[in-house]
């Protein structure tokens, strides 16, 4: 089990190894810092800290999906993104609602997205998911994970 | 310890002796060749497309996703086909944006390993009708990535034209192939719990790998129904191989899981450490990577075989191989294309294909029909360790046993429960916040789902053909494709879909979701038939020692000799019928009678 203090190392750590050249320390790599700012809010919305565990901005989700998007290969999947954000920021300034509010209207289409809004939503979802229960906060302190270990023997029962 | 596979140093191969035998392709079916040609003192060339690679060193699958910079998936300029099979022609690959395509296996598994064995979809089109084809090019071919179901058949595939009318039998019977899966299980090791059914025999079993408590509530359930949930029959040594040095018995790392298959122990069979390793310490075996086979070559005046032509798939740099008798082990799809491009004025369609059925009768098995739910008792409760074992369980055929279905044939299926390291509820819980949080957590641990493999049948009408006009990076004439599902199949996925979802209501699981949907044509990597076995030589390639009928020194000894698909998975079957034809070889050999 990996305790509180490793965690946020390697919360820090992430952002470290994320630095450029001449890059400001912890500075977004494709992210301008405003729009960093706002997807590692939407990453906590959606994972939150609650009382079992700390959420996605304490396992770094943001600057996995920054550094994911600044290697990405084909240029849409980097503009994709920027305009998910945009389109969020659009719609907070239109309805004048919550960060909060604006998903919760975005998440009710989530198996069918048809807007870019909803279709953003559930991008943003299904990477945010991935970055956290795939980090070391997610995988042993959120879920409690056993297995990846040497076992003489599966514990289970006998076809009879 | 684990020894490193030993690369071939290519430019020292000896092509100027004629081999006893030359194998093309060092999968499955070249590999067993190998081990058994080998074993009888044959000398032998086995000739492999890819390069060969140190599973131990690329797998790495102990390591956490958050301990590798991409969490395992591969670099930004590769990309996975999945949705293109459906909304594109192929080529699939073609004008791509990315550098490197690959075939689906790689975006469900997310993984990086499999990168350098499946090939680059740009670099080797195929045309035709719809097609997810899987290839892997390296020592061991889909070995390394395969799903490890080691299952046999019975009289009910190899005699199925008897029960039901359709197709044709198999020119051998179970009690002809017994003895030879009674080998393979002896010196491979698989693992599994005997249920003595006469439509899936038991193998020689080491120890069966446990059900969890999910699992065993649904084989109780089945019970009542007459139906059978059986723990994973694992191509796996649970208990270690005294004969093989290379391999380790299986530590239940669920790491087989987790990866596009791939062990870098060997606990699970993969032909480079189970076949090639120990049968290059007979002496016998000489090893030639990056061998691209283009041609069998054939005597004008005998229409022998007398070896093959190969291109170096790095220098492209033209060879020849000289051999008394080939093996073609290049896959079902390969080793057809290979017989078809093989024209010669002895045989003008083709080698072996006097009857004109290269290439035809293929089938395989058709996926997607499934079924996902949640055990409620074990909602919430404390986490268990599910994942440290080859394999969930397998749900034997029920269909067209005793009572005849609306349909021809059966189908199984692979299903497992419980906590994975990437909780299974995070991608299919809806909305977002704590409850979401919360529901993932308490669900992780209570999931169970289970997917149906079913026969397709073998029909004349489904085949692979060269097509003139594309060629792949080598300069090679590629594979066009006339091949679809058909009304058999389609009632079939629709009956798989009701069946699963009854027995999860009838062990009152909480079903999330059922499709009825069956995935492309290709997608369980079970491609089959092309180059099948049987006594007539109008109507079939090979006889049942895999010999051609036209070609007595060729021989085919991979997937694609197989009369039917059966609805079991074949890896097993290829390697029986492969142990069982070399040994005949060898007698032949012996008696200078090829």
């Amino acid at each position: 089990m990996t305790n509180r203090r490793e965690i946020l190392k390697f919360a820090g750590g992430a952002f470290a190894c994320l630095q450029l050249p001449g890059a400001e320390p912890g500075a977004p790599l494709f992210f301008t810092v405003e729009e960093f700012a706002l997807l590692d809010k939407l990453t906590e919305l959606i994972i939150p800290t609650d009382d079992h565990s700390p959420g996605a901005h304490q396992a770094g989700v943001a600057a996995y999906i920054d550094r994911t998007v600044a290697e990405a290969y084909v240029p849409d999947e980097k503009t994709s993104w920027r305009r998910g954000l945009a389109e969020i920021q659009r719609i907070l300034k239109e309805s004048g609602d919550q960060l909060a509010a604006v998903l919760t209207k975005l998440a009710k289409n989530e198996k069918n997205p048809q807007t870019e809004g909803e279709k953003f939503f559930t991008q943003l979802k299904e990477t945010t998911a991935f970055a956290y229960y795939s980090s070391s906060l997610g995988i042993h302190q959120e879920m409690g994970y056993l297995g990846n270990v040497l076992l003489p023997e599966f514990r289970g029962y006998e076809a009879n | 310890m684990l020894l490193q596979f030993p690369a071939a140093n290519n430019s020292e191969v000896d092509l100027k002796t004629t081999y006893d035998a030359v194998i093309v392709g060092s999968g499955a079916g070249g590999g067993m060749a190998a081990h058994v040609l080998t074993a009888h003192g044959l000398r032998v060339l086995l000739l492999e497309a890819g390069r060969s690679q140190d599973t131990g060193k690329i797998l790495h699958s102990m390591e956490w996703p958050y301990d590798h910079p991409r969490r395992g998936n591969m670099p930004p300029e590769y990309h996975a086909l999945t949705n293109e099979y459906t909304i594109r022609k192929s080529p699939y690959a073609q004008n791509s944006p990315y550098k490197n395509v690959q075939s689906y296996v790689q975006s469900w598994g997310g993984t990086d390993y499999t990168k350098t064995l499946v090939v680059n979809e740009k670099e080797h089109p195929y045309t035709g009708t719809r097609y997810a084809w899987v290839r892997a090019r390296a020592v061991g071919g889909k070995t390394n990535i395969w799903g490890r179901l080691a299952l046999r058949l019975s009289d009910y595939d190899f005699k199925a034209k008897d029960r039901d009318g359709f197709g044709e039998n198999w020119p051998i019977s179970y009690a002809d192939i017994e003895p030879y899966y009674d080998k393979v299980d002896l010196y491979l090791g698989v693992s599994g719990h005997p249920e003595n059914l006469p439509y899936l025999p038991d193998s020689k079993f080491q120890r069966p790998v446990k059900l969890n408590y999910a699992e065993m509530h649904l084989r109780e359930t089945l019970k009542g129904m007459g139906r059978v949930l059986t723990p994973y029959r694992a191509g796996v040594t649970t208990d270690g191989l005294k004969h093989n040095k290379y391999r380790s018995r299986c530590y239940g790392r669920g790491a087989c899981g987790r990866h596009v298959g791939g062990c870098d122990i060997h606990a699970a069979f993969d032909s480079p450490t189970g076949l090639i390793r120990p049968a290059m310490d007979t002496g016998n075996l000489t090893l030639r990577t990056n061998a691209t086979v283009y041609e069998v070559t054939v005597d004008k005046n005998t229409g022998k075989a007398t070896g093959v032509s190969f291109l170096d798939s790095e220098t492209r740099k033209s060879y020849q191989a000289k051999g008394k008798t080939v093996l073609l082990a290049a896959s079902t799809l390969e080793s057809a294309r290979l017989l078809l491009l093989s024209k010669s004025s002895a045989h003008p369609n083709g080698a072996g294909n006097s009857s004109g059925h290269v290439g035809h009768n293929f089938c395989e098995h058709v996926m997607g029909p499934s079924v996902a739910g949640f055990m409620k008792d074990l909602v919430g409760k404390p986490r268990t360790l599910d994942d440290g074992r080859p394999g969930g369980f397998y749900v034997p055929r029920f269909r067209n046993l005793n009572k005849r279905s609306g349909f021809l044939r059966g189908y199984g299926f692979e299903g497992g429960s419980g906590t994975e390291m990437i909780p299974g509820p995070a991608s299919t819980t809806p909305g977002f916040g704590e409850e979401y949080k919360k529901h993932v957590r308490d669900y992780a641990g209570a999931t169970i789902s289970m997917g149906a493999f079913g026969e397709v049948l073998a029909r004349y009408e489904n085949y692979v053909g060269i097509d003139p006009h594309v060629k792949d990076t080598f300069g090679i004439p590629v594979l066009r494709f006339s091949y679809q599902f058909g009304e058999n199949e389609r009632k079939m996925a629709a009956d798989m879909a009701v069946a699963a979802r009854e027995m999860f209501e009838a062990a009152k699981f909480e079903v999330v979701s059922s499709s009825d949907e069956m995935l492309p044509e290709g997608w369980s990597i079970h491609e089959l038939g092309t180059v099948r076995m049987g006594n007539d030589p109008k109507t079939s390639v090979v006889n049942q020692f895999q010999q051609s009928h036209d070609v007595k020194n060729l021989l085919v000894v991979d997937g694609s000799t197989h009369v039917s698909a059966s609805c079991q998975n074949p890896t097993w079957t290829i390697m029986a019928l492969c142990w069982r034809s070399c040994d005949h070889l060898a007698e032949l050999l012996k008696k200078g009678e090829v």
